[in-house]
């Protein structure tokens, strides 16, 4: 294995410093596999389960796994915003700017696009690319794939995480400047993996990402030898119409008993939103429709409009708000 | 003239609080009806003044000739109350970007509630200003920037806004979220100023402006013909991808310019250096690339490599 460098960058008073990356397997090789996260610096599961990743496959280039075998080049970068990760930003810190905002980037231009631009020039020749991120502060997500407007051969591949949800989405205006639509004009499948809640280590979610990395590089001959994983997920594939978000008509504190990932009824209680200030009931939130809990509110302080969970059904709805969530990156 | 404080939007706070948008509404008969917006991004504080200069004058207005007050004019000097609240330039516990949430939606987060009812006030009018300050580390002469698809619409208005600059720009996807390009997509004209820098004001820059919008008010006929104002001052330079060089820092470390903002430069004048605060020895010289106009000047001494530090326009006639 061979640590590289995506960028080297002077700093205006500390010492100049370079955003790493593993290069594991034959380097004469082109890529074939680029596994992205911490684009945003608090996003915590996928940092620490992508350096996770990079040990077991630089161990198993080493033959310390007997029974597996690295038959390509990967590419892991744990994270690409370091002083974010350093300082608990998600965006870059000297500027407040959403890397995730800055491509394709460019490398004469501001400094996010310069960086930007670096991680794009470094993972484009990857046919698989992975961007592995972890929702936000306040929002904890099943762990889950997510494609937008996919081609069919990433229909088809993103079950190979056996993650047990796969949701796809439709591409919007802000997501036109992320990393894995500037990696759709290079052809090859674009995934991201989305899993559990940024700002903290989520230990289950944390595992059971590491397993749904390491089959999806098993199933694609990337990895050679037993699955090291029997278990079997029920996968369950969602379009984009089958996304039903709840936002809050009241605010207050939310609270809810549940976890994500469970199936529930309709007409099953969620949680319920109390008085701050009194703690009386301000209203009890019910499932409107049958579905898997996909995604759940753990920050408590709830605004007129917040979002507090969303579900997937089974069959399509008409429910157009979730695109209008999707248009503010959420 | 009927003088008025509307609330446009309440909408509930975990804690007890509510989050209000209001408008300030200046009826003074059937004409077109105009709006200037200003903070929608919670560091910058320009606009802000502005409104406050304009209700001023129409105020003293009422007094001295409430008939020549002919339509209506809006106020709305804080869509982004809790970020001006905070300093903070997105809307506080979103952190998002309010002017990239545009149309919104009335049911969804809270910053597209504030967005879908900004527009549902401003359907209709004949005229929106939105109001800019750049943000905290650039300052910027005053001008208009609009982009290429509404430039036989808006160029006309922006030459007689007594601005220096009408910048015009190539479509770019996600400006398709501001709040500028959703009123301009539904037939509101919305002309973007930007002026000043984050988080100050600079009267001298409003006096500019204010004496702008009241002559294309009057020209839409929101004043009376006959109201005598104060004649033009500024005649802006047409600035667009082809004339306007961006001077990204070479180096990181902390920009100190040696000119001064809205100046003519010369090809290869020097316009400050990049120093490093732990030794004494000049990092980086920062020198213009061509004869033209500096319009953007870092006020935010600290850089990273890539920090824009200036912007020059690029033209043979010198200024100021």
């Amino acid at each position: 294995m061979a640590e590289r460098t995506l960028l080297s960058m002077t700093a205006p008073l500390r010492e100049d410093f370079a955003i790493p990356y593993h290069d594991i397997g034959d380097p004469q090789r082109r890529p074939r596999a680029a596994f992205v996260a911490g684009v945003s610096g608090t996003e915590i599961n996928g940092i620490f389960v992508l350096a996770r990743l990079a040990s077991f496959l630089a161990n198993v280039a080493a033959g310390g796994h007997p029974t597996q075998q690295l038959t390509e080049r990967v590419l892991v970068v744990p994270a690409v915003n370091l002083l974010g990760v350093n300082t608990r930003s998600g965006p870059w810190p000297f500027d407040r700017t959403n890397i995730n905002r800055m491509f394709p980037g460019y490398d004469a231009g501001e400094t996010t696009q310069r960086v930007a631009w670096a991680l794009l020039s470094a993972t484009r020749d990857a046919h698989y690319r992975i961007d592995v991120r972890s929702s936000n502060l306040d929002f904890e997500e099943l762990p889950q794939v997510r494609l937008y407007e996919p081609r069919s051969e990433e229909r088809e591949d993103a079950c190979l995480f056996g993650l047990p949800a796969v949701i796809e989405r439709p591409i919007n205006r802000l997501y036109t400047s992320t990393l894995t639509y500037a990696w759709r004009a290079y052809g090859g499948e674009n995934f991201v993996v989305q899993a559990g809640q940024a700002g903290y280590l989520q230990r289950h979610h944390s595992e059971r990402l590491f397993r749904a990395l390491v089959a999806f590089l098993q199933r694609t001959g990337i990895l050679r030898g037993p699955e090291l994983s029997q278990e079997e997920e029920d996968l369950h594939y969602f379009g984009p119409r089958q996304a039903v978000p709840l936002l809050a008509e009241r605010a207050g504190m939310f609270v809810s008993r549940l976890d994500v990932g469970v199936w529930i009824q309709a007409g099953d209680v969620i949680g319920h939103i109390y008085d701050a200030f009194d703690g009386s009931i301000r209203a009890e939130v019910r499932a409107p429709v049958a579905g898997l809990l996909t995604g759940l509110r753990r920050q408590p302080l709830l605004c007129q409009g917040d979002l507090m969970a969303r579900l997937h059904t089974l069959r399509p709805v008409a429910d157009i708000h979730d695109e209008h969530l999707h248009d503010q990156g959420q | 003239m009927d003088i008025r404080l509307e609330t446009i939007l309440a909408l509930e706070l975990p804690y007890r609080e509510e989050l209000k948008l209001y408008r300030t509404v200046f009826d003074g008969g059937p004409g077109p009806r105009v709006a200037v917006t200003a903070g929608i991004h919670g560091d910058e504080l320009e606009g802000l003044y502005l409104c406050h200069r304009i209700a001023a004058w129409l105020e003293e207005l009422k007094i001295r000739r409430p008939d020549a007050l002919r339509g209506r004019v809006e106020l709305y000097p804080a869509l982004n109350p809790l970020g001006l609240d905070t300093l903070t330039r997105t809307v506080p516990v979103f952190d998002s970007d309010l002017n990239r949430s545009f149309p919104g939606h009335s049911q969804g987060l809270l910053p597209q509630r504030m967005a879908a009812a900004t527009l549902a006030s401003l359907a209709g009018c004949a005229l929106v200003v939105d109001v800019h300050a750049s943000n905290i580390y650039l300052r910027e002469i005053p001008q208009v920037r609009i982009a290429e698809e509404f430039r036989d619409t808006l160029v006309p208005l922006a030459e007689r806004m007594n601005l220096d600059v009408i910048w015009l720009h190539g479509a770019v996807t996600v400006l398709e979220a501001t709040i500028a390009h959703s009123l301009n997509s539904t037939g509101v004209s919305c002309l973007v100023v930007e002026m000043g820098v984050g988080m100050r004001i600079t009267p001298a820059f409003i006096d500019q402006l204010l004496i702008g919008l009241l002559n294309v008010w009057r020209d839409l006929g929101v004043l009376a013909p006959d109201l005598p104002l104060p004649d033009l001052t500024h005649q802006p330079l047409l600035a667009d991808g082809s004339n306007v060089h961006y001077l990204n820092a070479a180096t990181s470390g902390m920009f100190v310019p040696c000119v001064d903002h809205w100046k003519a430069v010369t090809q290869d004048q020097l316009l400050g250096t990049i120093v490093s605060p732990h030794q004494g020895e000049t990092l980086a010289e920062v020198r213009s690339p061509v004869d033209g106009v500096l319009f953007t000047l870092r006020e935010y001494p600290l850089v990273y490599e890539g920090s824009l530090m200036a912007r020059i326009m690029a033209q043979e006639v010198s200024h100021g």
